[in-house]
């Protein structure tokens, strides 16, 4: 894997190597500077060592997900490289006709065998290219007469054996070279198998339905010479045969299909040469209908992708386990802030200072970061093991291969480094909010005290604490997304930027006697003098002014105005944080609102001029921040407030995406990032809409009380301590939430999408699918099995299809909404069809043009009519296909109920033929999985597109007929027919999917383990806290089990309340998205299931494991020693 | 021991009481055999230095701490022959208990603080919660029943942890350090209200206290010294336990 996220792997090593060492040096530097404090910190990691454990388990989780991401990543990349590298060996690029370029029929896509030999001249010794190979590519079914089994589509390669020695030469399993000559065939492994052949055996291959016997010479590893050249499928049989030999096969000795050029150099160092070496054959091929395909670097940078692509979907499903392990590691740290707090007021006053408090802290912080990081990175190892199992066990069919786990030194550096960094930000910042404690209240351990503050909820203070937050790092924020956004005012942000980098240094020094009166200065304190490191930005400062007034000049759109202030705000700015008072309060939450709301401008302008609806939401979120913020500071009912304000921002979340704004804000698009940023904003929303309002639920509770008897204290307290620690309760709702909601939208999502699209619905009425191979079509399938024995009893109907793939067909569409507009172009699959289909089949039409009253109506107008067709749901769905052509999409207006029909002008490449076709209907999404195709009449596509000869056959039979066992006696009687059961074909997808969900589940499930550490660190805690308080229920009578089942009920409060919250809010949100169509227009107006079974397990487990996590501190507090306790401080 | 040439009723008998704590590497030897009698009714003041065995006397004879040998009769029953569930059901029954630092649930109002004996010891909710507001009413709070502990003064609060001791009509309550924590005008209204409280009923009261003045409102003081009791002086009679 060389990217993540378009930025190259060893950029990202490099960087977060470089800071970790930062880190690190800086850890060392405390250690030397003041080596008490720095063990005075560490020394507190083995003292409670069950609360050590807990700790470095919860901080571990986000290195361990992104080890096995990058694992995940780096397996796919390696394995797929790996096998590219087997399969095509020595060959490096190909020479073949330019389809798109030169279209022409089949059968005049060829290379005279004299150009190419013109070629092999011209480039005879150079020193990149070693040479040359024609080669002729036939796709026929192969039957073995010694055991009568056959496949329907072997690949089989033609080319010189003898003169394949520079690309490694056919070698045998053994290694030998083999030279194939008169009839004899080198089969590969997969074909071998398949057929159950030996070397001796006579194999018949059929072309055009003339049966010519070959004589397996060899057997040989799958590779381009021995005939494997699908790099995607799971299965490639294939040979290789003489070229004279095909070459009489098909009648034509002058020519190739195509030719193989090996670079110089081996398989791997070969590759380095592609660039030269397609450069010097394009001059040489220029002018010519031919085009050079550097078949191995292509290839090889696909692999490369692939493996960026997995490690970026598990990063971006682990977002919500990384997110949840932050807020765990915060959690953790005010946690030891509050037990440590006596000690810490104790250091303060015997002369430490609040540097010395950080310090410590971040010693004993980064003790535990550096445990869970490395146990997280073992742990991570074992994780990408078992997730690349279960990525065999599941999907070896979709990737074609069998993953070997590849896990590169520099992955597990970067997610060790991440992990690292990541901690010692939340830790750095939670030792500077532990260390602002007031020395009396700490030593005491009892609450903060409150400030008093002249400026409070006023104005002036308002502007105040938004000056300072522009200072301390809001102004860096703002400038930078400003400077990326709006190039225009460039010089005015590049000003503010580099103001905003003195902003937070000084900031620092606003505590010390930088900057205060004499009489103020503190006795004993040094001016430090390292501010003075800030004297070389005095040149960018007058650079940057320059700047502004060379810009003015020639792009006058800043106004002068804006320039000024731009020059004189921050030194305003700067004037005033120097002298206000130093003790005054500085309301942060309020500062940085605002500047939440300045960036929440910059996001709406990003949303609407790159149509982002991500940064749209992220905007209006943002600026629900500030409101938040803002109303708290002025003291505006905070309950209320806050209520109002989670619950409207939760009504946008649920109307916005289906929709409902899109008359204001226009259809913007999203993709998966949105996933998580719902997810952390409404769960969110919901965690303050609990803790602020969760007490409602208490009169119920007293009410209760005459049934609940002697435990109705114990349900009251767990209801009623929670609330009254409101930071504590929501961050661990919402760690326990956000994974919740992960694990139900996917499950829900999923499970509805695998509802439309992997229905019986999707087999339109139809058992069996049969796959012709095209240089043996039958027109009477039925006939040709009979005359081969096969019993045809069973079967009711049997429609033919001629199909023309996408790459074969241009369509043309003009734009039957607006004429006036562009129209659209692409190709796509069409599908003729027979009468027997169209009176046949059951598909269900998800419109239908006017003046059709039904679907029968539909289907008998195509069945009569040449000129009209269906077309596929998928047409005008909005997802991405995966295709190596430019795809046709229409917008789904043109579609809309009742819609007037509108014309199709199919042309076949290369050729003059064009034929329109009518749309009268569009088939319901089900149907996309077997017959994603424009469904004409079978007449209609031959003539459209003669040169594609694809064909196949659907079946319908009588019921209590065994599909498979049917299916292979139709393989069995007909050598060039592959059949299928439908059924099979659906139940291989829905194991597939179930398979990737139960994978997903399980990556995303890890995050639960940090939502039940956090209620184990809580429950702890609270032992500790409450331990007068347990002693003294116990001295008035409360039993042992009594004070256990406190603890578990007011666990169990907590992770009920989270359990419920993302299993509400994951099950609305999908039907919100999947009724209103936001999620893809497939899902509009579908029936939406609730997959009850997976939301029982999922919340299952959740609740269960906390139960279990909260039984050892309950256990812990029951069994506290009464008066010890009461005795204790 | 006699009360008017009467055998007392005795609600604490405690004989060779002795305890030890071990830290692993020291050995403190808290109790060394203490011998106490309490008649019904009686207000006993324990005094003694800092360290000298007072609160763990009152921990012991309370069945809140175990200790290595001797007997202790409450009501004549042994609490050393009882299992934890049974002593914590005693406890519920027949005692009550007041600490210097309240040890009030902060998220719990003063009613619902009171009236917690009650309901653990299978009082109906009801009938709790108005025994609950009569013993807020005996201490003159019942106006603040609906406040939380931290809404309240330390006065109050200690008013609250009375309340809680005698809610459910206890043979004992046991008080440490009662008063520790207050000015001494509060402390003095406290001890008002343990006196009206023993003198309104045969409530036996063991209090735990450095305050002299405090001792001075109980029938008799001990003096504890080194884990035994060193002296004890009467300070006014016992009224006669009615016939």
């Amino acid at each position: 894997m060389e990217e993540l996220f378009g930025v190259s792997m060893n950029t990202i090593a490099t960087v977060v190597i470089a800071i970790t060492l930062v880190i690190f040096a800086l850890l060392a530097w405390v250690a030397f500077r003041n080596p008490v404090m720095f063990k005075t910190g560490l020394r507190n990691i083995p003292r409670r060592r069950a609360q050590t454990t807990l700790i470095i388990f919860g901080l571990m989780l986000a290195t361990v997900i992104m080890t096995a991401a990058f694992g995940t990543g780096d397996t796919v990349s390696s394995t797929v490289t790996d096998d590219i590298y087997e399969l095509t060996g020595e060959t490096d690029m190909l020479i073949v006709w330019d389809e798109e370029g030169s279209p022409r029929p089949e059968d005049e896509r060829v290379i005279p065998l004299e150009d190419i030999a013109a070629w092999e001249a011209r480039f005879a010794g150079d020193p990149d290219i070693d040479g040359f190979l024609p080669i002729l590519l036939e796709t026929l079914p192969v039957v073995n007469t010694a055991t009568q089994l056959n496949e329907s589509s072997a690949t089989v390669v033609a080319y010189d054996t003898a003169a394949a020695a520079p690309f490694g030469s056919l070698r045998d399993l053994d290694g030998n070279v083999v030279t194939v000559t008169g009839n004899q065939i080198v089969l590969n492994e997969d074909l071998a198998g398949e057929i159950d052949a030996e070397v001796g055996h006579t194999l018949v291959l059929l072309y055009q339905g003339y049966p010519v016997e070959v004589v397996v010479a060899a057997i040989a590893p799958n590779s381009f010479l021995s005939g494997t050249f699908n790099v995607g499928a799971s299965e490639f049989p294939g040979g290789a045969v003489s070229f004279e030999f095909l070459a009489e096969v098909i009648g034509r000795d002058d020519i190739a299909y195509a030719v193989v050029v090996t670079n110089a150099g081996g398989v791997k160092d070969g590759l380095e040469r592609s660039d030269v070496v397609e450069e010097k054959l394009n001059e040489v091929i220029d002018g010519t209908p031919y085009e050079v395909v550097p078949l191995k670097k292509d290839a090889i940078e696909i692999a490369r992708l692939v493996g960026s692509v997995f490690t970026t979907v598990f990063i971006i499903f682990g977002l919500f386990s990384i997110a949840a392990g932050i807020l765990l590691i915060f959690l953790i740290f005010i946690m030891l802030a509050a037990e440590r707090k006596p000690e810490m007021g104790m250091a303060r006053a015997v002369g430490a200072k609040r540097r010395h408090l950080v310090e410590s802290f971040l010693a004993e912080g980064m003790g535990y970061d550096l445990g869970a990081a490395i146990v997280g990175l073992i742990a991570g190892v074992f994780v990408t093991f078992g997730m690349v199992g279960l990525i065999n066990a599941f999907a070896e069919a979709g990737l074609g291969l069998e993953l070997h786990t590849n896990l590169t030194p520099r992955s597990l550096a970067v997610a060790f480094c991440l992990g690292v960094i990541s901690t010692f930000i939340v830790i750095f910042l939670a030792a500077v909010r532990a260390s602002r404690l007031n020395i009396v209240s700490a030593i005491r351990d009892l609450p903060e005290p409150i400030v008093t503050n002249p400026e409070a909820a006023t104005w002036r203070g308002y502007a105040r604490a938004v000056l300072n937050a522009a200072v301390a790092g809001g102004a860096v924020a703002v400038s930078v997304f400003a400077l990326y956004r709006l190039p225009d005012l460039a010089p005015l942000f590049t000003i503010a930027l580099l103001f905003g980098l003195v902003g937070p240094f000084l900031f620092v020094l606003r505590r010390h006697n930088f900057g205060a009166p004499r009489h103020e200065r503190l006795p004993g304190q040094r001016i430090p003098l390292w501010p003075l490191a800030l004297v070389p930005l005095i040149p960018f400062y007058l650079v940057a002014l320059l700047v502004v007034r060379v810009m003015r000049d020639r792009n006058p759109q800043p106004g002068l105005w804006l320039i000024i202030l731009g020059i004189l705000l921050p030194p305003i700015g700067l004037l005033l944080i120097a002298s206000q008072d130093r003790d005054r309060p500085i309301a942060w939450g309020a500062g940085f609102g605002v500047v939440g709301l300045a960036l929440a401008a910059l996001f709406m302008e990003w949303a609407f001029s790159s149509n982002s609806y991500f940064f749209f939401a992220g905007g209006i979120s943002l600026a629900f921040g500030w409101a938040a913020f803002t109303l708290r500071y002025f003291r505006v009912a905070e309950r209320a407030s806050f209520t109002v304000l989670a619950a409207l921002l939760l009504a946008f979340w649920y109307v916005s995406p289906a929709g409902a704004l899109d008359f204001i804000i226009g259809d913007l698009e999203g993709g998966p990032e949105l996933f998580f940023l719902s997810g952390i904003v409404m769960v969110a929303c919901g965690a303050f809409l609990i803790v602020y309002n969760a007490d409602i639920l208490l009169p119920p509770i007293a009410s209760l009380g005459s049934r609940l008897g002697r435990i109705v204290p114990a349900v009251k307290t767990a209801v009623a301590y929670p609330l009254t620690a409101r930071m504590r309760t929501g961050m661990t709702i919402m760690m326990i939430g956000l994974i919740t909601f992960s694990l139900v939208m996917f499950s829900t999502v999923n499970d509805n999408f695998d509802n439309i699209f992997l229905s019986d619905d999707a087999k339109g009425g139809f058992e069996t699918i049969v796959f012709v191979n095209s240089n043996n079509r039958t027109d009477d399938l039925v006939g040709a099995l009979q005359e081969r024995g096969v019993d045809t009893s069973p079967i009711v109907a049997v429609s033919e299809q001629r199909i023309a793939f996408a790459g074969e067909t241009e369509i043309f569409v003009d734009n039957p909404v607006d004429p006036s507009a562009p129209g659209y172009a692409g190709t796509y699959t069409v599908i003729g069809a027979d009468e027997a289909f169209f009176g046949a089949n059951e598909f269900e039409l998800k419109r239908r043009a006017a003046g059709y009253g039904s679907d029968e109506e539909v289907w008998r107008a195509v069945a009569s009519d040449p000129t009209l067709a269906v077309i596929p749901g998928n047409l005008t769905g909005e997802g991405g296909d995966f295709s190596e052509f430019d795809l046709l999409k229409l917008d789904a207006a043109f579609v809309g109920e009742g819609f007037q029909p509108f014309d199709l002008h199919l042309h076949a490449p290369g050729t003059d033929l064009n034929t329109t076709v009518t749309v009268i209907g569009q088939m319901d999404d089900p149907g996309d999985i077997f017959w994603n195709g424009i469904i004409v009449q079978r007449d209609t596509a031959v003539a459209a597109f003669p040169d594609s000869d694809s064909q196949r056959f659907v079946i319908k039979t009588v019921g209590g007929v065994d599909q498979e066992a049917f299916a292979k006696s139709i393989e069995s009687g007909l050598p060039q027919a592959s059949a299928e059961s439908f059924q099979k074909l659906l139940d291989d997808q829905r194991a597939a999917s179930q398979g990737f969900l139960l994978l997903f589940q399980g990556f995303m499930g890890l995050g639960l383990i940090i939502g039940i550490a956090a209620l184990g660190v809580v429950a702890f805690r609270a032992v500790v806290e409450r331990r007068q308080q347990i002693g003294m229920l116990r001295a008035i009578g409360y039993q042992r089990s009594m004070v256990a089942l406190s603890f578990i009920f007011e666990s169990g409060f907590v992770a009920l309340s989270g359990i419920a919250l993302g299993a509400v809010l994951g099950v609305s949100l999908s039907w919100v998205l999947f009724t209103s169509g936001g999620i893809g227009e497939a899902s509009e107006g579908a029936d939406f299931i609730v997959p009850w079974l997976q939301l029982i397990v999922i919340c299952g487990i959740a609740f269960g494991a906390s139960m279990l996590m909260t039984w050892f501190p309950a256990q812990s507090a029951s069994r506290v020693a009464v008066a010890e306790a009461l005795r204790y401080e | 021991m006699t009360v008017d040439g009467r055998e007392p009723d005795l609600v604490i008998d405690a004989t060779g009481v002795m305890k030890t704590y071990d830290t692993g590497e020291v050995q403190v030897q808290a109790l060394r055999g203490v011998d106490l009698l309490v008649p019904r009714g009686e207000m006993v003041a324990v005094m003694g230095p800092s360290g000298c065995g007072k609160t763990t006397l009152l921990n012991c004879l309370s069945g809140l701490d175990t200790f290595d040998a001797g007997q202790v009769l409450i009501n004549g029953e042994d609490i050393t022959r009882m299992a934890d569930n049974e002593k914590t059901e005693f406890r519920a029954q027949g005692m009550g208990f007041v600490f210097q630092t309240y040890n009030l649930l902060p998220v719990l109002s003063a009613v619902e603080n009171v009236e917690l004996p009650l309901i653990v010891s299978g009082t109906r909710p009801r009938d709790a919660r108005e025994l609950a507001l009569s013993a807020l009413e005996r201490v003159e709070l019942r106006e603040y029943a609906n406040h939380r502990p931290g809404q309240l003064s330390g006065g109050q609060r200690q008013r609250v942890t009375v309340a809680r001791a005698v809610v459910n009509r206890p043979s004992i309550v046991w008080a440490d350090e009662p008063t520790g924590a207050l000015d001494s005008a509060t402390a003095g209204g406290i001890m008002d209200l343990l006196v009206e409280l023993n003198a309104n009923s045969d409530q036996t009261q063991v209090i735990v206290t450095h305050a002299p003045e405090v001792a001075a409102r109980c029938h008799r003081t001990i003096y504890m010294a080194d884990g035994l009791i060193e002296r004890e002086e009467a300070i006014r009679p016992l009224a006669p336990a009615p016939a």
